[in-house]
Formats: C-alpha cells, sequence, structure tokens
C-alpha cells in the first residue's frame, strides 16, 4: 500500500501533508510527556514550564489537520484506506491533544510537590512514567509507519500501566494514612498519576485506531485491564 | 432466530455458477461466480471492459441478438438456466427488464412507450392499460410531470425524464429483475439523485443490478457491490464492507483511485 | 525564460497570414463564381420554359386531349397517363424497396454474402442508363405479348425507382440507434415487431423522403417509357394498351413542325418542371417535420 500511490497528484500530496502533520503533532505531544516525566524526576522547573508552553502549538496543530481531513472528506470522497485512515486521523488528533493537556498538568503539579517528605519515594511513579512514555511512543511509531502489529502490543500493554496505576494508587493512600501532613503532596502525585493513566488510555486509544485504519477490523471492544472498578470510578470522577 | 433463518436460506434472484462469456474469439467473463440476493440492489463497478456490462447483457441474452456471441455455464433464474436452448427469449426478457445507459424513448407517445411492452406481454382493456400507465408513471415521479401530455411524443422529454420513462417502461410489463446499464451517466446531478431515490424505492419489489462507473453512486444505492477486473470477479461483498474495507489489495487500489 | 516569454510583442503580424488571407479571399471568390453560375443557368432553364410554356398552358390543355395538329389537342390523356405509369411503379417500387431495405439494414450485415451481393446489384441498378432498363422491360414485358402497355411503362418505372427506395430505406434505419433495437428486444418484444413499430417508425422520414426522392427521378423519365408505354395520341387508361405520358409526348411534339405541338411540348416542359419542384418542396417539408 505504501508504494502504491493516487492516480490524482494533489489528493496524494494532501494524503501526505496530513501524515507528516499528525507525526509532527505526535512528536511534539512526546516531547512535552518526555519533559513533563523529567520536571518530576529532576525537580526540572524549567522543563515544566517549557512543556506547558507547548499546549497552543499542539492545538492549532490540532484545528489545521482537523480543516484538512474535513477538505479531504469533503473534496476527495475518500474510500477504503483512505478512508479509514483519514478518518482515524481525525480521532488520533483528538487523543494526541488530550495526552498534551495531561502533560502539561503532569507539569504544573510537578512544581507543588517539591516540598515532598523524605519517606515518599517516586520509583513506582518513575517506572509507570517510563512505560507510559515507552507505549506513546511505540503508539506514534505506529502511526507513521502504518504498522498494525506495533499497535497491538501497546493495546497490550495497556494492562500493565493500569496496574501500575492501582498499585501507586495504594501506594500513595497509605502514605497519607501514616500521616496527614503527606496529603497535600500525595494528592498532587495521585493525580500525576491518573494523569499518566489516562495518557496511556490515550496512547491505547491511538493505536487501536491505527490498527483499524491499517487492517479495517476493530480491536475486541474490551481491552485487557487491571485494576480495580472502584479505584477507576473515584478517580475518574475527580480527574474530569 | 429469524435472522439466522433468512442466512440459512438466502433469496437468491440470480445465481450465476461457472459463466464464461466469448466475443467471437475473446473470453471477456471468466469462471464468473455470483449470487444477486432478491430484493436488493447491486452494482457492479470495474474498470472499462472489465466484463460488467457483458455479464449484465447476459442476464437478459442480450448478447443474442449478435452472432459470434456466446455464454457457457449456468445462469438459475426461477429455477431454470436461462443460457439454456429451450428458453423463452420474450418471456425471459419480460420478466428481466433492462434500462440503457441513454435513454431511449421509442418513436412514439409517452403513453405507448409504456403500453408498447405492456401490449407484447397482456391483453389489457383500455381501462386497465390507463391504470397501468399511471400506476408506473406514479412509482417512476413523472406522473404529475406528464400527466397532462400523455399523448405528447415522449422525445419531447427531458433526459432525466425520459430516463425515468425508460424505467417505468420496463416494470411495465411486471419484471422481477431490473437491470441498469450505467442508467445516470447521461444525466446531470438531479436527476441522478431522482434516479437513486427511485432505485431505494423499486428495491422492495424489484431485484436491481446496476452496472456504473460512478463509484458513489455505487456506494449510495447499492446493498452488495461485486468488483470486476479483466473479465473476472475479484470481489462482491456488502457495499459496507467494500468501501471501507475491501479484502482484496485490486478492489482497494481500484476504489480509493490507485489503479495504474 | 523560453522563447514564448522572451517574444518581443505577441500581437506582431505573422508575415504568412496574408498570404493565406489572399488565398481564402481567392477561394471564396472562386466558390461564389460557381454557384453564381450554377443559379444563373438553373434560373435560365426555368425562365426559357415559363416564357415558352405559359403562353402554351391553357384550361383547354390541361382538360383536352391530344389531337392532331391544328386541331386544337391538349396534354390532358398524357397528364393522367403520366399519373397513373408513376403511380402504379411506385406502387410496385415501394413495397420491394422497403422490404429490401428493410433485410438490408436488419438482417444483411457486412458479412452476409447474400446482403452485400444484393446491396451492390441495387447499387449498380440505381447508375444503369435508364434507356438499358427500357429495353429489358421491351424484351420481357412488350416482346412476347406483342404490344406496348401502360402496365409495361410503369414496371419500367418501378425498376428505376426501387434501388433509390432500398438505398435511402437501409441507410435511414442503419441511422435508428442499436440501443433503440436493444430497448425494444429487452421488453421482450419479437425482432419484426422491432423493426416495424420501433425502426420503421423512427426511420419514417427518412423513408418517405426516399419515396419521395424516386417519385421525383422517375417521374420526369423518358427513355424507359419510349419502348415499353411508347405513348398514345387518343384516351387511353388500359394499362393493356399503349399509354400516353407527358415526357414522351415532349419528346414527340418537341421535334415536330408544327407550331401549336411544339407549344404544347414547352407547357408540358413546364408541368413535369412544377410538378418535380413540387416534389421536392414536399420533401424538404417533410424532413424538416420529421
Amino acid at each position: 500500500m505504501v508504494d502504491r500511490s493516487h492516480i490524482v497528484k494533489s489528493y496524494e500530496q494532501e494524503l501526505g501533508q496530513l501524515r507528516s502533520m499528525v507525526s509532527q503533532m505526535g512528536g511534539i505531544v512526546e516531547n512535552q510527556v518526555a519533559l513533563a516525566l523529567s520536571a518530576i524526576a529532576d525537580q526540572n522547573e524549567e522543563a515544566a514550564s517549557s512543556a506547558t508552553q507547548q499546549d497552543p502549538e499542539v492545538d492549532a496543530l490540532e484545528r489545521d489537520v482537523e480543516a484538512l481531513a474535513i477538505r479531504l472528506l469533503a473534496l476527495r470522497s475518500p474510500m477504503a484506506s483512505d478512508l479509514r485512515e483519514i478518518v482515524a486521523t481525525l480521532k488520533i488528533t483528538g487523543d494526541l491533544e488530550r495526552i498534551g493537556d495531561y502533560a502539561s498538568s503532569i507539569a504544573r503539579r510537578s512544581l507543588r510537590i517539591r516540598s515532598t517528605s523524605e519517606q515518599i519515594t517516586l520509583t513506582g511513579l518513575r517506572s509507570m512514567g517510563r512505560l507510559v512514555q515507552d507505549n506513546l511512543r511505540r503508539s506514534i511509531d505506529a502511526i507513521t509507519q502504518q504498522d498494525s502489529s506495533r499497535a497491538m502490543e501497546v493495546w497490550h500493554s495497556d494492562r500493565a500501566v493500569d496496574e501500575y496505576y492501582t498499585a501507586l494508587f495504594r501506594e500513595l493512600v497509605t502514605y497519607m494514612m501514616e500521616d496527614p501532613r503527606n496529603i497535600r503532596p500525595c494528592t498532587e502525585l495521585l493525580f500525576i498519576a491518573k494523569n499518566l493513566e489516562r495518557i496511556g488510555d490515550h496512547a491505547t486509544n491511538i493505536a487501536e485506531r491505527v490498527f483499524y485504519a491499517v487492517t479495517g477490523e476493530n480491536l475486541p471492544a474490551v481491552r485487557p485491564r487491571g485494576g480495580i472498578a472502584s479505584t477507576e470510578n473515584l478517580t475518574d470522577s475527580t480527574d474530569r | 432466530m429469524t435472522d439466522t433463518q433468512q442466512q440459512a436460506a438466502p433469496q437468491n434472484a440470480l445465481t450465476v455458477r461457472n459463466l464464461n462469456f466469448f466475443y467471437g474469439q475473446h473470453h471477456a467473463l471468466h469462471d464468473v461466480n455470483i449470487d444477486f440476493p432478491a430484493r436488493k440492489v447491486t452494482a457492479m463497478i470495474g474498470p472499462s471492459g472489465c466484463g460488467k456490462s457483458t455479464l449484465l447483457r447476459v442476464f437478459n441474452r442480450m448478447y443474442d441478438l449478435y452472432p459470434g456471441q456466446r455464454a457457457e455455464g449456468d445462469v438459475t433464474f426461477d429455477g431454470r438456466n436461462i443460457l439454456e436452448n429451450g428458453i423463452d427469449l420474450n418471456i425471459m426478457r419480460a420478466r428481466i427488464g433492462m434500462v440503457f445507459q441513454k435513454p431511449t424513448p421509442f418513436p412514439m407517445s409517452i403513453y405507448d412507450n409504456i403500453a408498447f411492452g405492456v401490449r407484447l406481454h397482456e391483453r389489457l382493456t383500455r381501462a386497465q392499460m390507463d391504470e397501468r400507465v399511471q400506476d408506473v408513471l406514479t412509482r417512476v415521479a413523472l406522473w404529475g410531470e406528464v400527466r397532462d401530455r400523455l399523448h405528447a411524443p415522449a422525445s419531447g422529454l427531458s433526459g432525466g425524464q425520459q430516463q425515468r420513462l425508460c424505467i417505468a417502461r420496463s416494470i411495465a410489463t411486471r419484471p422481477e429483475v431490473l437491470l441498469l446499464d450505467e442508467p445516470t451517466s447521461a444525466l446531470d446531478p438531479i436527476s441522478t439523485a431522482r434516479i437513486e431515490e427511485l432505485l431505494d424505492e423499486l428495491k422492495e419489489e424489484f431485484t436491481i443490478v446496476i452496472v456504473t462507473h460512478n463509484m458513489q453512486q455505487a456506494a449510495r444505492c447499492a446493498d452488495q457491490v461485486a468488483f470486476f477486473y479483466m473479465g473476472r470477479l475479484v470481489e462482491v461483498d456488502t457495499a459496507d464492507r467494500i468501501f471501507t474495507n475491501p479484502r482484496q489489495q485490486q478492489t482497494q487500489d481500484y476504489i480509493t483511485g490507485r489503479f495504474g | 525564460m523560453s522563447d514564448i516569454t522572451s517574444k518581443p510583442d505577441g500581437w506582431a503580424p505573422n508575415p504568412r497570414a496574408a498570404r493565406r488571407r489572399r488565398f481564402d479571399m481567392l477561394a471564396t471568390l472562386f466558390g461564389m463564381a460557381a454557384s453564381g453560375i450554377l443559379v444563373l443557368v438553373l434560373a435560365s432553364i426555368l425562365w426559357t420554359l415559363l416564357s415558352n410554356g405559359l403562353a402554351g398552358l391553357s384550361v383547354a390543355a390541361l382538360v383536352k386531349p391530344m389531337g392532331a395538329p391544328g386541331s386544337g389537342g391538349g396534354l390532358a390523356n398524357a397528364i393522367i397517363g403520366s399519373l397513373i405509369q408513376t403511380c402504379i411503379g411506385l406502387l410496385i417500387a415501394t413495397p420491394l424497396g422497403l422490404g429490401c431495405g428493410i433485410y438490408l439494414a436488419e438482417y444483411g450485415s457486412k458479412l452476409n454474402r447474400f446482403a452485400s451481393c444484393v446491396r451492390f446489384i441495387s447499387d449498380v441498378l440505381m447508375s444503369v442508363p435508364s434507356i438499358l432498363v427500357g429495353l429489358f422491360v421491351y424484351q420481357v414485358l412488350v416482346a412476347p405479348f406483342g404490344h406496348f402497355s401502360g402496365l409495361a411503362g410503369s414496371v419500367a418505372l418501378a425498376i428505376l425507382a426501387v434501388p433509390i427506395i432500398v438505398r435511402t430505406t437501409e441507410d435511414m434505419l442503419r441511422l435508428v440507434p442499436v440501443a433503440m433495437r436493444e430497448a425494444g428486444a429487452a421488453l421482450g418484444a419479437p425482432r419484426w415487431r422491432v423493426t416495424v413499430f420501433l425502426c420503421l417508425r423512427a426511420a419514417k422520414t427518412g423513408v418517405t423522403t426516399g419515396i419521395l426522392l424516386a417519385l421525383a427521378r422517375v417521374s420526369g423519365e423518358t427513355a424507359p417509357l419510349l419502348f415499353t408505354s411508347l405513348g398514345n395520341q387518343n384516351w387511353s387508361l388500359s394499362l393493356d394498351k399503349p399509354m400516353a405520358s407527358l415526357p414522351v409526348t415532349i419528346y414527340q411534339y418537341a421535334g415536330a413542325s408544327y407550331d401549336d405541338w411544339v407549344q404544347l411540348a414547352w407547357a408540358g416542359a413546364l408541368l413535369v418542371t412544377l410538378g418535380v419542384l413540387a416534389i421536392n418542396i414536399a420533401v424538404r417539408i417533410s424532413a424538416r417535420r420529421g
């Protein structure tokens, strides 16, 4: 499919433009997440602020992609793989935009946990961050390479993210019960963990959409999940 | 339950098995196997010369008009192979109607255009004929436009009206199958939309097979879509499946506009 | 960059254009001159006819039969004879010509040897000198019976008319789109019905025009009648006897040395011309209506 091009060259060019805009957006968002994670790990203020500063750029790209996708739908009447790709792209940009939002939210919160007491370790959060980052990178690679097997990998490893989140949730609740002074920083950390979990979800969404665009098939509606339903509900309502 | 029962015994109006077609020495259709579900619209698409029109013309044995053209295989319609020698072509053609690419009004009045086909097969009184004419003209949404000039020459109608008249003429003999060979390729978009709307209504009653070059049209009208290439049936599936996720690379390339 | 953009003036006169214009003007002039000459010739024929013929054209000429020189005879029997022979000729020629034309158009494909043969013979017949047709009919219908007859004249005219009708019928039917035939067949109409009720109907105007053209062609023929209906000085409506006709009368009277006969010949010539003119106008009208 990659080596076959359209008879109408301008159509092919526009599709190419759409792809490059999405991968550009993916690159920025990936970078935002990396900056946010380093802001937590190293208490890097500069990283935190540059993560949040990239939001407007992502939003602008999202609008541009949307406009181009709508233009393609209206003027080219795409069919089959092209149709799937364009529709998937529309949704993927939404996911990427959300991921960008979560990344800047993490970056902002990272500045508020500087005064964390010694006893709270960030090891679990760091590992979760690495895994989420990894998943995001793989799903963005899946977009640019139109690779359904990579998308499948992401889809499967979302379970691990959920498990990390559940463990982290318990750990942070324990800290809070031990010492009421931990409540403030731990709440921030909880939100950060929740944001990471959401980023993981959106990365999985992207993977699902890439899988659909490439194969025309949908992954099963129920994705493999770790975690506990009750905690899901609890944190979901606070986050939204 | 009923769903699975229907699927277990699908009602096919036409069943094609191992069909081969020859224009003299030229082998135009190769081993075609395809079913046409009753009261559904099946669109046949493919590049020019792929054999889709040829197949359509097998279904009413239009090729019989031309020496040197022959079909081999089975096309089962109402329990009989219509390719057999013993088939009464005129009766068969009354049961399997056809509408052509260009509107072909007969050189007579609007009324007589419709009565012409009916008179071939039925003896109707004047009143019955009037009723039949009104009925079919109403069904093709032409009655209101022509009721005052039924006895004016059909050549005075616009292209879109003429094509609707031709469809009315075909359904006036009460066929079971309606074959359409690019029926809107000579019409403007509004007339095309009217015909497409008409097809949607007609499929309640008729099995419709339409050959079209317009993929959007196939997507809009058809329940089932068959893609032909170089005299072979490449893929047949629901319109939904063909246009969102075809199984064959050739189909995919054709419908996305990547054909070399 | 290229020659086109660096061209100083896109509107500069093309040196060859002047020559072309001159040639174009010459060609136009030549065409106009040729047409003018043709119109002049035709006008002078008509003028001669009118100036000579009108004098002889009187009620008497139209209602009285031919008579001896100086007896005040007319052309009535010749006019009637001509009408009868042309009508019967056409009555014979039309079904034959139509049938043959239909056969050639509908069944006689280029591959059909018999049809090709028929088509060739019909075309040859169209260009055969009409006197040969007269001679042939003389051999077949006059000599064996021992006398000239109006019927033989009609047959001779029919033979001349048939190929014209065949040719126009075939051509007009071939102009009927294939789609029309297919549409008819697709409704379950047998072939003959498609041919008669659809194709022939669609070609109606053209076919009628062909028949009228054949009529115009044969109504002025003299040669085939000379050896067949011969001509008759007296009233005779019997097809079995020699029959008078305008062209033959013109032929006989024009060369005579009696002034009143010559006068009548001119009147007859004017009548024939007017008749042909009328038919041609009818053809035009019918073609336009179709």
